[in-house]
């Protein structure tokens, strides 16, 4: 503190407050400030009223609400149920995968195989791929007739157009695009666990499966929980993938909500997008009470 | 005609044909936007994230520790709440069809303030005040002895910057209906549409569209590989 105030002499003179700092943190906060803060409590209050995008919003209280949970006769209601089910339908599926298959990576690559490093790169890669990339190179090789997969596996199956096909498409393509960022994290905890544990288990006759869930699944636990609640969260936001893979088809069934928000928003014809931000701040008080009982309950309890 | 693995016959028209349509799915075009858009974007969040985080590090002023705390707070508020508001905003602000719309907006994340100030925090201040009986200012001070200390970390700002710019996907597709000027990502969908029974054009696009975060990820493959364990507080 004492060199604080023999530096800034011209600030000094005019006033108590040193602005310096505010000049620092001041790009941030405008930006901050003009596309999040802001953003945030006008898409709240436009879920109060009927607005058009254009013109001004109009204040219809809870009408919103009370049409996409309430009311059966409405497409909204009918948008909005599908939509949310098929959402949560494929956090269920998908995320106990996103999981699981770099968990089961990471713990075979830390056994050090040969060529491991090369492995590592390919399961990494696809994590950086764009999601339209990644889709269409999976369109590709689901394709019923010149698809590898079906050509490998001597099948005919229609992955994209019927269930539960489309959902085991959906889930693999998520798998294989996350598998990276999960898998380091579990990497990184490996390399972290003392070996002397492993020793002490050896002595102690212990199997490799003992092991693995008596020692090294407990010491990854924060990772473990870091990387469920993240990944839940970003699979909620689930929406390239059902968009050019399947087209929300078949009869909608992986259509999910994200992509009727989009649609009745930014789609063609007039803009819905009163009903649009409600849809979107139920989503998101789903993410954050499904997120809060994942941590509630994975955390250390002591 | 039976199954390959590898291809009958290599052949690099598929990106003579892509490349030189320029009208309905101009591939070099949104591969050029991408990559304005993604370094101007980068470029951004460095300036911005070292800047604050140097402050919320080594300054003292007025409401510091609950302004973090707030800016922390709000990191857990989903981000899909904003999208129809902030496409609002760019639209008043005149920026719907401009590479603005996907390099500003980001720069609003808290999360690289916050990775950056912890790994300034290993900084000593005894450095700082070294400097200061130098006879150094602050500005002195963050740009002579903190920024050269804390590249490290912001390589690995970087790269996230670059490749998640470089990826999005929803939002350009919300602030971009000119084909002329949207990045890649968006394109590809509609290339996707535009070439749905030629396979192996979509395959050309999808691989032009990866090969950027590809080159970054074979020339700095150990920060990508340490930049997530960074993040989730685990030391490697």
């Amino acid at each position: 503190m004492k060199a604080v105030t023999g530096v800034n002499k011209l600030t000094k003179k005019t006033s108590s407050i040193n602005i310096t700092p505010w000049l620092f943190i001041g790009p941030h906060l405008l930006i901050f400030l003009i596309f999040f803060l802001v953003p945030i409590g006008f898409g709240i209050y436009i879920s109060f009223t009927e607005w058009d995008l254009i013109s001004q919003p109009d204040f219809v209280g809870l009408a919103n609400y009370k049409e996409i949970l309430f009311n059966h006769d409405s497409i909204f209601y009918e948008q909005f149920q599908t939509g949310l089910k098929n959402t949560f339908l494929f956090v269920l599926f998908a995320v106990p995968f996103c999981i699981l298959v770099p968990l089961f990576l990471a713990t075979a690559l830390h056994a050090k195989p040969k060529f491991w490093k090369i492995f590592q790169s390919l399961f990494y890669m696809p994590s950086l791929f764009a999601i339209s990339a990644v889709v269409i190179i999976w369109k590709l090789m689901f394709d019923v007739t010149y698809g590898p997969i079906n050509h490998l596996f001597q099948l005919n199956t229609l992955w994209l157009r019927n269930q539960p096909y489309a959902w085991v498409s959906l889930v693999i393509v998520t798998v294989w695009w996350t598998i990276g960022g999960n898998m380091v994290i579990y990497q990184a905890a490996l390399n972290g666990i003392p070996k002397d544990y492993y020793e002490a288990a050896d002595i102690d006759g212990a199997s490799g499966m003992q092991k693995f869930l008596k020692i090294t699944l407990p010491s990854m636990k924060s990772q473990i929980l870091y990387t469920v609640v993240l990944t839940t969260i970003s699979q909620f936001n689930v929406y390239g993938q059902p968009l050019m893979l399947t087209g929300g088809g078949p009869t909608n069934s992986t259509r999910v909500l994200l992509m009727n928000i989009q649609q009745n928003a930014f789609g063609s014809g007039q803009s819905i997008a009163g009903i649009a931000s409600a849809m979107a701040i139920i989503l998101g008080v789903c993410i954050m009470a499904v997120a809060s009982l994942q941590f509630f309950f994975l955390r250390d309890k002591k | 005609m039976g199954f390959k693995l590898l291809p009958i016959e290599w052949v690099t028209t598929n990106y003579v044909e892509l490349l030189s349509d320029n009208t309905s799915t101009p591939l070099l075009r949104w591969f050029l936007n991408s990559l304005v858009i993604s370094v101007s974007h980068t470029l951004l969040v460095l300036t911005v994230v070292s800047l604050s985080a140097f402050a919320y590090s080594r300054l003292e002023f007025k409401g510091k520790k609950m302004l973090f705390s707030f800016l922390m707070g709000t990191m857990m508020f989903p981000a899909v709440v904003n999208l129809i508001p902030l496409y609002k905003i760019i639209d008043t602000l005149d920026w719907v069809n401009s590479p603005l719309a996907m390099i500003v907006p980001g720069a609003a994340s808290v999360f690289n303030i916050f990775l950056v100030r912890q790994f300034m925090s290993n900084i000593p201040i005894e450095f700082d005040e070294a400097a200061r009986i130098d006879g150094a200012n602050d500005f002195q001070i963050f740009s002579k002895i903190i920024l050269p200390l804390i590249k490290p970390v912001l390589l690995v700002v970087s790269l996230f910057a670059f490749t998640g710019s470089w990826n999005d996907f929803l939002w350009p597709s919300i602030v971009f209906s000119d084909i002329e000027k949207m990045p890649i990502t968006p394109g590809l969908q509609l290339l996707q549409g535009m070439y749905q029974s030629q396979p192996t054009l979509l395959m050309a696009g999808a691989f032009v569209a990866i090969v950027p975060t590809f080159v970054l990820y074979l020339f700095a493959q150990k920060y990508f590989l340490e930049s997530m364990s960074l993040s989730s507080g685990v030391k490697g």
